[in-house]
């Protein structure tokens, strides 16, 4: 940690940072989406009671409560339901302005129910479509972890 | 005021162990909400019409996690509420659990509480509980370079040193009456399904065999750090005698706050001197009573479940809630008062001392104690149970929860 | 449900950073809540406060609130939402008839932590939190998105919302000194930074240091306490799935349902007609529209007239100074003002029926609604 005072203000300010790693266990059906991703492929869950299909997976459904451990094979591509484009980058720490656009989307994965909250590239922003079609595009070192995906960008190029 | 009396139905668990690393928070919530549900009888998930959560937000590193869980805890398009109040958390849960069905407004309520401690540094986390504290430092003289050393004693088990030196010298107790409270509640938490450290062999020479890590608490007498969830449904009096074969009524709830104790000898909080004295957690068990109707709480409990991650602790909170009379327990451990066939049988789920996922610890307490009085606990006591109490201790050993539970109802009077 | 008064309550001016600690400054409004019911702290039984771990940088942070919050030796909890979420669990424990007098507050000083970087901690941290792109400017982006599509809205509508807001703020001697601009015009707003496109800096709330208190108590003892008692007499709370693509950001379905809830209690009947004022937490200017039309207090699309009634917050509303952990409780002390007719400067005159909003969560996943009504 650090610490620093500065005796010469009014109020004595102090400042302090604890550093505390945190390390998440992924659960049931993210590994499997995890090992997914190491293989370049998307790998969801679908509701065994309403048959709603999750991407990224998660082992219950909400409208049901009923188990969602059925894996699913889906596909690269997807439809772009909405999208922003911003300067900021928010870390755990700060807020910075990078002063570069980037464009963060709500892809939903053909075949799945739900959407995912992800970068998508190789656009002007001006571009942008809602319902537009997109692919993914996989990061160049894959690790298996959701960093695998770089990105979604139009299919056949705007 | 609404003049409905509580009533719980069903208390949940999921396996604690101390890394659960076969399912992420949610899934592991999941798992006690699931336990909980099939064990309530005709009550199905959509009945249930108001949700609450805690645990201890540092340890995991993640904010309100609630909101991100969900779909995992049946709460999607209900009332989520959040609670949370350091190691009372569970208890807190409890209590507003309690509250949110004696309100009137709601008939069905899923009190949830948890921890996953694997996720990250709980000796981090603890120490922020001090260390948040900064402004201190410079008014009693202490250089910034000193603080990482005075970290560890920030941390739980410092603040249970200063209480167990502080107790040993009031009661005359011994470092064997420290362990063999150990030994009990490990060899009870071997015959409950869901605890962690199980121990069916332990004796109190193992215990005195373990090193020091801050005297008079040795390795074997401290609480493990483990990964858990427990889920406890409430509901009326009305709907309970529907549902349960032996609802058991909530009669008092007290959750007092004291002044911060000392935590560590170098770090702030200026109230109390003497941290097992314990004021607030004599003014909650006299709430609670009260409202009760318990005059004599030592004849009229039969089953107690008090928040023990330290051994020292429990000798000390069994005292103060009104069961034995002031340094009088260790001799009743000794005479196995406490024990599972004794008269006054003591955290025979085997304790906090035995598994310790903070968030849900104090929760896993009355929701202990109220499965003794259904007669369904993993370790059941073989007398009949019909009053109990479940409690809790947090924060600076400041917060305090305590609830009283029987399978009568205490008519409220106004 | 049993009537439940808010009998005394206090705000601290806020301010971009508080020359304060936050001792001091909740004592400030804890005291002043006691002092303008004319109470004293042994009157209180129960203090409820509303405080994060993470923005107050400490676990267990309401471990050291409890002698300047009034809670030693008190029946003390507390609630880690927003200070209307705590409020709930006040009036609970007022309703339960163990408690006939309630402390509740909601404190936070984001002059001392990045608020934005908090809420990171509150995405999905086995997606979100590694992709790290889902935050509150995004959130709000998109949300804005889906609105402006919806119902063919256009940005500058939104722009008006927020000059709207601001203005309103000019005239709230309790606003954020930095959020009270009386001359704003709409390209002013339209021409500010981009955080997430559409969503831009000026209609986004400035954050700001405060803590706020209420004082509840049931109706015999609130009587007694006060000639002006606000009488809670209706709540609803309701919470969404915490996933974006499942939700419709053009509405806010968990409002709707709370605020269904709330008028079924209330006895309210028409919306539209009978709230006189409403204070909502909306966490940018397109947000006040879609919490608004989602309590009914405007068509789905209309929520913009609701500008020119001008019973959408008076005050400013959260655009005014935004308190994390508080800003719940400041909106409802803000209507009950209205009901007192004490709102000094932005009094709508005549109101005696409001409803205030709290919320948690990227595009309002959780809210809670009160109905506050005055007279008899
Ligand atoms: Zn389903």
């Amino acid at each position: 940690m650090t610490l620093n005072i500065d005796e010469e203000q009014d109020v004595s300010v102090t400042k302090g940072m604890i550093r505390a790693e945190f390390n998440f266990w992924v659960g049931i059906v993210m590994d499997k989406f995890y090992d997914g991703l190491q293989e370049k492929k998307f790998i969801g869950t679908k509701c065994s009671k309403c048959g709603k299909v999750f991407l990224p997976p998660r082992n219950r459904c909400g409208d049901c409560f009923a188990k969602a451990e059925d894996f699913i094979d889906l596909p690269e591509t997807g439809i772009l339901k909405n999208f922003t484009v911003t300067t900021y980058k928010i870390s755990e720490r700060k807020t910075r302005n990078v002063k570069k656009d980037q464009i963060v989307g709500l892809v939903q994965i053909d075949g799945a129910d739900s959407a995912m909250v992800v970068p998508v590239i190789n656009i002007n922003p001006e571009d942008l479509k809602i319902g537009m079609k997109l692919k993914v595009v996989w990061a160049k070192n894959i690790k298996g972890d959701p960093n695998d995906i770089a990105g979604f960008e139009p299919i056949g190029g705007v | 005021m609404a003049n409905v009396q509580p009533a719980v139905i069903s208390a949940g668990f999921c396996e604690h162990a101390s890394k659960r690393s076969d399912v992420n928070m949610a899934e592991l919530v999941n798992e006690a909400v699931e336990d909980c549900l099939n064990k309530a009888g005709s009550v199905e998930w959509k009945d249930i019409d108001y949700v609450i959560n805690g645990n201890m937000p540092a340890f995991e590193g993640a904010n309100m996690p609630e909101l991100w869980m969900t779909d995992h805890m049946a709460a999607k398009n209900k009332p989520l509420l959040r609670v949370t109040t350091g190691g009372t958390t569970g208890g807190s849960v409890f209590v507003s659990g309690y509250y949110a069905v004696a309100s009137g407004l709601y008939d069905m309520v899923l009190a949830v509480a948890f921890e996953q401690q694997s996720c990250g540094n709980t000796t981090v986390g603890l120490a922020s509980v001090a260390l948040g504290e900064l402004s201190i430092y410079p008014s009693l003289g202490y250089e910034a370079t000193r603080l990482r050393r005075n970290m560890g004693a920030g941390a739980a088990i410092g603040v249970a040193s200063y209480q167990a030196m502080n107790y040993m010298r009031r009661s005359k107790a011994t470092e064997e009456d420290l362990a063999r409270v150990v030994v009990q509640n490990r060899r009870n938490a071997a015959k409950n399904w869901w605890t962690h450290l199980k121990m069916p062999t332990i004796t109190i020479e193992d215990v005195l065999d373990t090193p020091y890590i801050s005297y008079p608490l040795r390795f074997g007498m401290v609480c493990p750090a483990s990964d858990g969830a427990c889920a406890v449904l409430f509901t009326t009096e009305e709907k309970a005698k529907q549902i349960a074969d032996i609802p058991v009524y909530i009669n008092g709830v007290g959750s007092y706050a004291n002044e911060p104790a000392i935590i560590g000898v170098d770090c702030g909080g200026a109230g109390q001197t003497d941290p097992c004295e314990q004021l607030g957690a004599v003014k909650s068990a006299e709430l609670a009573y009260s409202q009760a109707g318990i005059s004599f709480p030592n004849k009229e409990i039969d089953y107690a479940e008090v928040y023990s991650p330290f051994p020292n602790q429990e000798l000390q909170w069994v005292e103060r809630v009104g069961l034995f009379e002031p340094n009088s327990a260790p001799e009743a451990y000794l005479n196995g008062v406490t024990a599972l066939n004794g008269e006054m049988p003591v955290n025979c789920s085997g304790g906090v001392n035995s598994t310790n996922a903070i968030g849900a610890s104090a929760m896993e307490r009355p929701a202990e104690s109220a499965l003794q009085i259904m007669g369904k606990a993993g370790n059941q006591v073989p007398k009949t149970v019909h009053t109990a109490l479940g409690h809790g201790w947090g924060g600076a050993i400041n917060l305090i929860s305590h609830v009283v539970m029987a399978d009568e109802p205490q008519r409220k009077f106004k | 449900m049993d009537k439940v008064a808010i009998v005394g309550f206090y705000q601290v001016k806020p301010g971009l950073d508080i020359m304060m600690s936050p001792y001091e400054m909740l004592f400030e409004a804890t005291r002043g809540a006691l002092d303008h019911a004319g109470l004293k702290r042994d009157d209180l039984s129960t203090v409820i406060g509303c405080n994060n771990d993470y923005y107050d940088g400490k676990t267990i942070s309401n471990c050291f609130k409890v002698e300047a919050g009034g809670a030693y030796m008190k029946d003390e909890s507390k609630v880690e939402m927003d200070g209307a979420h705590a409020m709930m669990y006040g009036l609970m424990r007022v309703l339960s008839g163990n408690h006939k007098l309630a402390m509740v507050y909601g404190i936070s000083m984001p002059s001392c932590f990045p608020y934005e970087s908090a809420r990171i901690l509150e995405t999905d941290p086995t997606f979100d939190r590694p992709i790290n792109i889902l935050n509150g400017y995004t959130a709000g982006g998109m949300q804005m998105r889906a609105y402006l599509n919806a119902f063919g809205i256009s940005e500058e509508d939104i722009a008006k919302v927020a000059a709207y807001n601001l203005k309103n703020a000019a005239k709230n001697p309790l606003a954020l000194p930095e959020a009270q601009k009386t001359n704003i015009s709409v390209d002013e707003v339209l021409n500010s930074e981009l955080l997430s496109a559409p969503l831009r800096k000026l209609m986004y709330p400035v954050l700001c240091d405060g803590v706020t208190a209420v004082i509840l108590a049931p109706e015999r003892q609130a009587r007694k306490i006060t000639d002006k008692p606000v009488w809670i007499t209706g709540v609803g709370h309701f919470n969404d799935t915490y996933y974006l693509g499942d939700r419709d950001l053009s509405s806010c379905s968990s409002m709707e349902k709370a605020a269904e809830k709330a008028y079924k209690i209330a006895g309210i009947n028409d919306p539209k007609s009978e709230i006189n004022v409403a204070e909502l937490f909306g966490h940018t200017a397109c947000e006040d529209l879609i919490l608004a039309e989602a309590a009914g207090l405007a068509d789905k699309g209309k929520g913009l007239s609701l500008i020119n009634t001008g019973k959408l917050n008076p005050s400013g509303g959260t655009m005014a100074g935004y308190t994390p952990a508080a800003n719940g409780l400041t909106r409802i002390v803000e209507a009950v003002k209205q009901i007192r007719g004490e709102a000094e400067g932005h009094q709508i005159s005549g109101a005696n029926k409001a409803i205030a909003s709290g919320q948690v969560g990227f595009c309002a996943q959780n809210n809670i609604v009160y109905v506050l009504e005055g007279g008899e």
